[in-house]
């Protein structure tokens, strides 16, 4: 058996989201600093998924 | 927290360019790419009875829907012995990786923690991607791409399951009046959402949970078909006499964090609740439509109805906020992991309240809303022309694909838009590293120290083989914390099997002389 996988990939640091172990803040859980996404990224994106994939997409029954 | 939780993932599997997956083939390819070496099956199916029901009885046989038996006829012929089939694998970080009725599953070790099990639940994710690309490059056919979702769009629903362990001794009754009004609104803000409706009316509407119309009874042994809303499986892993594991079957898979520890954090409370027999008084007219129509509500009313003089409509919400007020005054202060459910749990029900966009990049149905509606308004997409609805189908799916350079939910990730819990280099050390104090280390570190020498491994038994003899080590009393960490110290301290051997031997009597075994 293999000695656990390594991700093979270099990872990007995000900024610190709402409060995680350790965290006792005062007020909610909060989301991160972000006004709203870059929705040019995301749309571009979006527009090269295929729109067939839920079409061709089929499984079995699982549990 | 204070207990044992975990969570088993199945996932979907597709290659690009092949219009017709093989899936036996695929999820069992898959599995096996995560070793480099030759499979060697090691897992104890004896110790299996999903057909043992909670409630005193065993039925002769589960019921699988028609499409199951076909494809059960057919996968006869492939002469795959079931061993073969099932893959199973157990890795350093004690979980369960295998092919469960043709989905690659990652079921997680035994977690004490909260974000602990975040952490493991997202280092299934990414042990799924990284066979996904090894696949990938060994078919030379197109990329393989895997879900984390519950539906194919067609009827076809798989799992993630959740696993509680509590005390046997709590009336079933009073299981099923805690959890049935709590199980069906709390969709609400765990739902991972869905384009469209699979089931009768076929409405092209977006729902707020992958799972809720698949649910057609109140409480069985069964999960594939006549899905309960409380699963009866009676397979407690542990001390039958003290204890059941609630295997939840409702929920949906995950990408948000925060849902993903919300999710567990408040439904391990409001088991506390149920064990201090301290509940809301709701009983729902009938839970089962009621999960239906709040998935399907539009209005974000979710409105349910409750017994009572003359039967009212109550919001979900409120339903939700009697379970938070009574964990509140349980439990607040207990621990930080039950703090942060309680502090958690309360802003996403104020923000429920005020405005469900408010929580775009926390909770998954909001955010992937989000995300379909800038789309459909960019691309002039009708929700009730098919051609469009599948193409949103496809960006719901692609919300759940676990390659984290193309998923539209790590695409938000990567934006630092979605809220995270676990740092990238906690989830990558989960990837090889088992739960801290629980058993799951006991597995996952005997496999990696002395995997040489094991014959046989279940979540509560491994068998050593040693000069010729078998050594069987019963994990079942392993749910205890002090004992655990016996076992889990002498197994660090041993540097050979026979010292292991021994000194588990030594602990073992002691811990039976003290009347603890």
């Amino acid at each position: 058996m293999d000695k656990g996988l390594q991700y093979e990939r270099r990872t990007k640091p995000v900024a610190p989201g709402g409060p995680g172990p350790g965290d006792d803040g005062d007020g909610g859980p909060a989301r991160p600093k972000v006004e709203r996404p870059d929705t040019r990224d995301l749309m571009r994106r979006m527009r090269r998924v295929d729109p067939n994939q839920a079409r061709r997409y089929r499984q079995r029954t699982g549990e | 927290m204070r207990r044992l939780f975990g969570l088993e993932t199945e996932y979907g599997i597709t290659i690009d360019g092949v219009d017709k997956v093989d899936v036996v083939e695929e999820s069992m390819q898959l599995i096996r790419c995560y070793q480099r070496g030759d499979f060697v099956p090691l897992w104890d199916y004896q110790l299996e009875n999903p057909r043992r029901d909670e409630r005193g009885f065993e039925v002769e046989n589960l019921l699988n829907d028609a499409d199951e038996k076909v494809h059960v006829q057919r996968d006869r012929k492939r002469k795959i012995p079931f061993v073969e089939l099932k893959s199973d694998l157990i890795i350093y970080n004690g979980a369960r990786f295998y092919n469960d009725h043709t989905h690659p599953e990652f079921s997680t070790g035994e977690c004490l923690g909260l974000f602990e099990l975040v952490a493991q639940d997202k280092a299934g994710e990414r042990v799924v991607d990284i066979c996904a690309r090894r696949r990938t490059e060994m078919l030379d056919m197109g990329t393989v791409r895997m879900y984390k979702n519950n539906t194919d769009f067609e009827g076809h629903s798989y799992g993630c399951h959740e696993n509680y362990l509590m005390d046997r001794a709590v009336p079933f009754e009073r299981i099923l009046a805690g959890l049935l009004p709590f199980f069906a609104t709390r969709q609400i803000y765990c739902g991972a959402g869905k384009v469209g409706v699979e089931r009768e009316d076929r409405a092209p509407i977006y729902q707020l949970s992958q799972r809720a119309e698949f649910f057609e009874v109140i409480a069985s042994v069964d999960t594939m078909h006549k899905r309960p809303v409380v699963n009866t499986r009676d397979e407690p892993h542990a001390d039958a006499t003290r204890y059941r594991r609630l295997h939840v079957i409702v929920g949906d898979a995950n990408m948000s964090e925060y849902v993903t520890a919300l999710k567990v954090g408040a439904t391990a409370l409001v088991i506390d609740l149920i064990e201090a027999d301290c509940l809301p008084d709701y009983r729902l007219e009938n839970p089962i439509a009621a999960m239906k129509n709040i998935a399907r509500d539009q209005t974000h009313e979710w409105l349910v109805e409750v017994e009572g003089a003359g039967n009212r409509l109550v919001p979900a919400v409120e339903i939700q906020d009697a379970f938070l007020t009574l964990a509140r005054r349980e439990f607040a202060g207990r621990d930080q992991e039950t703090d942060w459910v309680l502090s958690a749990w309360d802003d996403v029900l104020e923000k429920l309240r005020r405005d469900p966009m408010d929580l775009v990049g926390t909770c998954d149905w909001v955010t992937k809303k989000w995300l379909i509606d800038r789309f459909c308004d960019e691309e002039n997409l009708a929700w009730d022309n098919p051609d469009d609805l599948f193409w949103m189908q496809s960006q719901d799916l692609e919300y759940s694909n676990v390659d984290r350079e193309s998923g539209l939910y790590y695409l938000l990730e990567s934006q630092g838009y979605m809220v995270r819990l676990v740092g990238d280099d906690e989830i990558a050390a989960a990837m090889s590293e088992p739960p801290s104090g629980t058993r799951a280390y006991f597995r996952g570190r005997s496999l990696e120290k002395f995997g040489e020498h094991v014959s046989s491994i279940n979540w509560d038994r491994i068998v050593f083989k040693n000069n010729g003899r078998q050594h069987a080590v019963d994990m079942k009393s392993l749910v205890d914390a002090e004992r655990v960490r016996h076992y889990n110290d002498v197994l660090d301290q041993a540097e050979t099997l026979d010292a292991f051997l021994q000194a588990l031997h030594k602990v073992e009597r002691s811990l039976k002389e003290a009347g603890d075994g």
